[in-house]
Parts: structure tokens; sequence; C-alpha cells
């Protein structure tokens, strides 16, 4: 708050005795004492005016003075943005917004009645002439509004991703949580079964049936087993479940005792036993004697005995 | 194409009139395109507005009026005034220039911006304050007229309630306003003035007319007046009006200065007026009251 009264370079000082003159006439009250101001100025010739005004005005047509006066025009949606009373000098936005309601209601007497006296007001599309703001400059105001349009534009643009991002990164987790949860459960089930609590083998069934219900719907496929591509299976093989199963143990008892892999013409005849027997002249082989009765390798071996 | 010879040229010349005279067809006058376009309607309003400043002038300031001698076609320029000369001094650069309308701009310490606005033989003139300037250039101004077309003006409805307002409204519609015909005006429509009050100033706005139907956009300037006095006379004589809510720019900021020192004074003064207001007794009570009040003990 302003302290108007505290003038202390005022003309008159009081001097004490003064004060103390005048307090014992009862002129003054105890207590804080403020000088009033003096009454400002008032000015107001309202005859002078008039009298100045009649003298200024020229009694010409409308259109030489092309003045209006309104009221701002109501708005569109009906609402009644402000009050007349308000007063709006302080709220920015209402001020501004009555300014262009008082200019629109303007537009919309005087156009019409430019109209009725015949004048055109709309500029043809053809009509070029000298603008009150060179082209330099409008183009920089339309780049700005540009700017200012593509801020907005990827502000939005990043808001989104990074909810998507963050929609993305939730489902990640889900799914992650979800293939671990059923790896747990897969290795418990075959930890009890391998144990000899669970009997049956029904948790292989369930997944694939599962899996397949979820899966097979859409697609198109015969009854083959979902099994992961080839190369997946061979590193899984290869590095799932226990790890290496090549430097493991290969022979059991039966395995050693097995004889289904021995044949007695392969393994069982001596270098040159065959070559004067009567059938080897009709029939010369491609690769030679040798070859027929060759022993394949390991590998083909242990393919051959994985086949079976 | 060869020589045709007298006597064909001849017979053909006859030919044609017999032909017209014979047929009597008006033919219709025509319209060559060397000849120029028909001639405009006589200016007759005549009015010129002298748009010029005092030395000492911001560039806000002086973008202003730029930007004002840019709206108006009817204006003319003059190059800055001494401080020296006296305000009277103004009305015979008017009548050198063959000017009845006066805005001057005059510039006091490099901050404060005063807009005189006068008629300039007789009177009556006014002095504001100009604040919240914004010019043309600025990049939030987004409409575009035609240079010299003629603006539509548009006045509060305040302006016609009270004689000081009546009396500005008619010196700025005077002024503002591009005469008919005026030789460097354009002929189409498409900008606003508008004057409107608000917290005992004007507010002048200029906009673009999009649409006819209403849309408008923001050409500029835009300035606030804050009016200090209207005179009778031109820059000078008796003052018709004055303004009693007018607080000048100095005093404002020493106003403001005064407030920030005197923070420590006023506390203690209101301290020592708390003082003073407050009763040494807040009510009337008899020390002999309490002689017989016995304190019970607590149960």
């Amino acid at each position: 708050m302003v302290d108007l009264h505290d003038s202390s370079d005022s003309e008159e000082l009081d001097s004490d005795e003064e004060l103390q003159r005048a307090f014992a006439r009862g002129e003054l009250k105890t207590g804080l004492n403020y000088e009033a101001r003096a009454p400002k100025q008032i000015i107001n010739n309202v005859s002078g005016m008039k009298q100045k005004l009649a003298e200024l005005q020229k009694n010409l047509d409308w259109i030489e003075q092309l003045d209006l006066t309104n009221g701002p025009a109501p708005a569109p949606g009906g609402q009644e943005e402000f009050t007349e009373d308000e007063d709006v000098s302080n709220n920015d936005f209402k001020r501004e917004l009555r300014f262009y309601r008082q200019a629109q209601a303007s537009v919309l007497e005087g156009i019409p009645r430019l109209h009725k006296l015949g004048i055109k007001t709309r500029r043809p599309e053809d009509y070029f002439a000298e603008m009150a703001k060179s082209d330099v400059h409008m183009k920089k105001v339309r780049e700005k509004l540009l700017e200012k349009q593509q801020n907005i534009e990827q502000r939005d643009k990043a808001k989104k991703l990074r909810d998507l991002r963050k929609y993305g990164k939730k489902v990640q987790i889900d799914v992650l949580q979800k293939r671990q949860k059923e790896k747990r459960e897969m290795l418990d089930a075959v930890k009890k079964f391998r144990k000899g609590q669970k009997n049956k083998l029904d948790f292989l069934d369930d997944n694939t049936e599962k899996g397949k219900g979820k899966r097979g719907g859409g697609k198109n496929q015969d009854n083959k087993v979902q099994q992961p591509n080839k190369k997946r299976q061979y590193k899984n093989q290869k590095y799932g479940f226990g790890g290496q199963k090549k430097r493991s143990k290969q022979n059991t008892k039966e395995s050693a005792a097995d004889l289904t892999g021995f044949n007695p013409k392969v393994n069982q005849s001596r270098p040159g036993f065959n070559k004067n027997k009567s059938g080897n002249k009709n029939k010369p082989n491609k690769r030679g004697n040798k070859d027929k009765n060759k022993r394949p390798g390991k590998s083909q071996r242990h393919k051959m005995k994985n086949k079976r | 194409m060869g020589k045709r010879s007298r006597k064909q040229i001849a017979t053909e010349h006859d030919k044609n009139k017999q032909k017209d005279e014979s047929d009597e067809i008006v033919l219709a006058p025509v319209i060559s395109s060397d000849e120029p376009p028909l001639k405009q309607a006589k200016w007759t309003n005549k009015e010129r507005v002298l748009v010029f400043s005092s030395r000492g002038i911001s560039h806000r300031a002086r973008h202003l009026m730029i930007d004002l001698r840019t709206m108006m076609p009817h204006s003319k320029a003059e190059s800055k005034m001494d401080r020296k000369d006296q305000l009277f001094v103004i009305n015979e650069i008017c009548e050198m220039k063959n000017c009845n309308k006066c805005i001057f701009f005059e510039a006091k310490k490099k901050m404060d911006l005063y807009m005189w606005v006068s008629n300039c033989p007789r009177g009556p003139s006014a002095k504001f304050l100009v604040e919240n300037v914004h010019t043309m250039s600025e990049l939030k101004m987004t409409g575009n007229c035609l240079k010299g077309s003629r603006p539509l003006l548009s006045f509060d409805k305040e302006f016609d309630e009270h004689p000081h307002w009546q009396l500005l409204k008619e010196l700025f519609t005077q002024i503002f306003g591009t005469p008919n015909h005026h030789p460097k005006s354009q002929p189409f429509f498409d900008h606003v003035f508008t004057f409107s009050i608000s917290d005992n100033r004007i507010w002048f706005r200029n906009y673009q007319i999009l649409e006819e139907d209403g849309s408008l956009a923001e050409i500029g300037p835009r300035f606030v007046l804050n009016p200090i006095r209207v005179f009778e006379g031109s820059f000078g004589g008796p003052t018709l009006y004055l303004n009693p809510g007018y607080v000048s720019p100095n005093e404002h900021r020493r106003l403001i200065r005064k407030q920030v020192a005197k923070k420590y004074i006023h506390r203690v003064e209101a301290k020592k007026s708390l003082e003073d207001r407050k009763p040494e007794y807040t009510y009337p009570s008899d020390i002999t009251d309490d002689v017989f009040v016995t304190i019970r003990p607590d149960k």
C-alpha cells in the first residue's frame, strides 16, 4: 500500500511550538497525525468541450468518415464471455477478446452498409498491390507459425513414444516372466517324474495342447507338433538341459550286447575272401571289392544307430 | 501483299459509306486501350496529418511512428524537432506543410513516450502518455493489409458517454480515417482500427478483415493511450479536461522507490501506532475481586 500522505518535503514545516498551541486549542488529537494532501485539481469544462466539438465536427456523409460505435459482438457459442461491468483491464485474455468482439461487431455492421452503397469491399484474387508488410516479412511470420506447430507436434510425438515404450517394456517384462515361470514348472515336473513322484507324462501333453490352442487357431497347420527350427534344436541338444551329451557315456549294458548292427558279410570276412567266388565276375562293381565290405566311419555308425 | 491502286481503295471506302447510310446502324462508341482509365471521383475531404517526433526517441517508438505513417496514406513526415523549440512552433511547421492535423511524439528521458494529437490552426489538442507499444513488425502480428486502404473505425460505446471522450472520438475519426478518394488510397476495405476504453485508457488495435463474416487477424501496431490533458488550442491554450487518475511516470517511479525505501520506517510506525491504539486496560476490573477466590484442588 503506497503511503501518499507521508510527505516530508512539504512547504510548511510545522514547528513543535505551533503543534503544541494547536493541541492546546483542541485542534489536534492524540495519536499519529497525518498531513492531508491538497485536493487534486479537477478540470472538466463540459460546455467548453461541447463548443469545441461543435466547431470541430464536419458534417460529412458516413462514407467519408467510416466511423462506427458499438459494443462487443455476441459470442458464437452463445455463452457469455464477460459481463459488461467486469473490469477486464488486468485479465489479458478477456480484454483482448473484448476488443476482438468489438471489431467483429463493427465489421458485421460496416461491410453490409458499404455493400448497400454499392462499394466493393473484397479484394479480388488477381488484384496485386503493395501491402503494408512486405512479402519477406510475411514469409518470416509464416515460418514462425509453422515452427510453433511443428514444435507442438514433435512434443506430442515424443510423449506418445515415451508412453508406448513404457507400455512395450511392461509387455516385454510380462512375457519374460511368463516364460521363466513355464520353464520352472516344466523343470519341476520333469524332476518329479524322474524321482518317481509323478507317473504320467501329462505335463508334456498339456503344454503342447495349450500352445496349439493359442497359436494353431489362426494358422492352417497340419497335425505336426510345433517344434523350434533345426538350428534351435541342435543348439538345445548341445547346450540345453544338462550340457553336452557328447562326452557322456554312450554305451549301456544293453547297447553293448546289441548285435543288430552286426553284418557277418561285412565284419566277419577276411579281405580277399570273396574274390574267387562265382558271383563276382558277373557284376563288376563301381567301387571295387574293398569298398563293398568296408565298415562305415564312426559318425555314420552313430547316425545309423540313432535313426534306429 | 501488293499495293492496291488508289482507285480500288476509293471505291471500297465509298462502298462502306453507302453501307452505313443504307443500314442506319448506330455503332457503339469504341474504347481503345490507349486511353487512360476513368478518373476517380474527386477528393474533397482534405485532411493531411503531420506525423513526426522530437529528439531522443527510442527505436520502438520510432517504429511505431513509421507504422502509423504506413497505415495512413494521408500523412506527411517531418524531421525531428529540437527540444529547445517551444511547442507552438509545431503550428507553424504544420502550416508550412499544409497540414491541418498533427501527431507529435515526444520522448522524455528516453523512457517515456508522450503523444500529442492536435487540430492545427485552432485546436483542440490532447496529450497522452503512450504505454504498451507493440509494432507491426512483431512476428505475432500475423495479419496484412493493402498499403493505404481505408480503415473502418470502431469505437467503444463508452466514447458517447462523456464529453471529453466525445471530443477525442471526433479528433481520432478525423485523424485516423483516410479521406475518401485520396490519391494514395486503395479501393478495398480490409482492415479496421479499434479504439476501446478500459481502465480509463484508450486501447488501440488494428485488425485485418479475413472474412466478411467477421474473422480477424491482428496486423499491428498496438498501443495504449493514457489521457493527460485536453487543451482548447493547438499545443497550448486553456485546459478543457484534466485526467484526475493520471500519475506521471516520474511520480510513479518515485512512489515505487519510496515504497521500497520506506519499508522499515513503515514497520516502525505501524508498531508505534499499535502501541498508541492499544488501551491500557482491556476491560475494567477491580483488583479486590479475587480476594475471596479460593483455588480448589483438582479432583
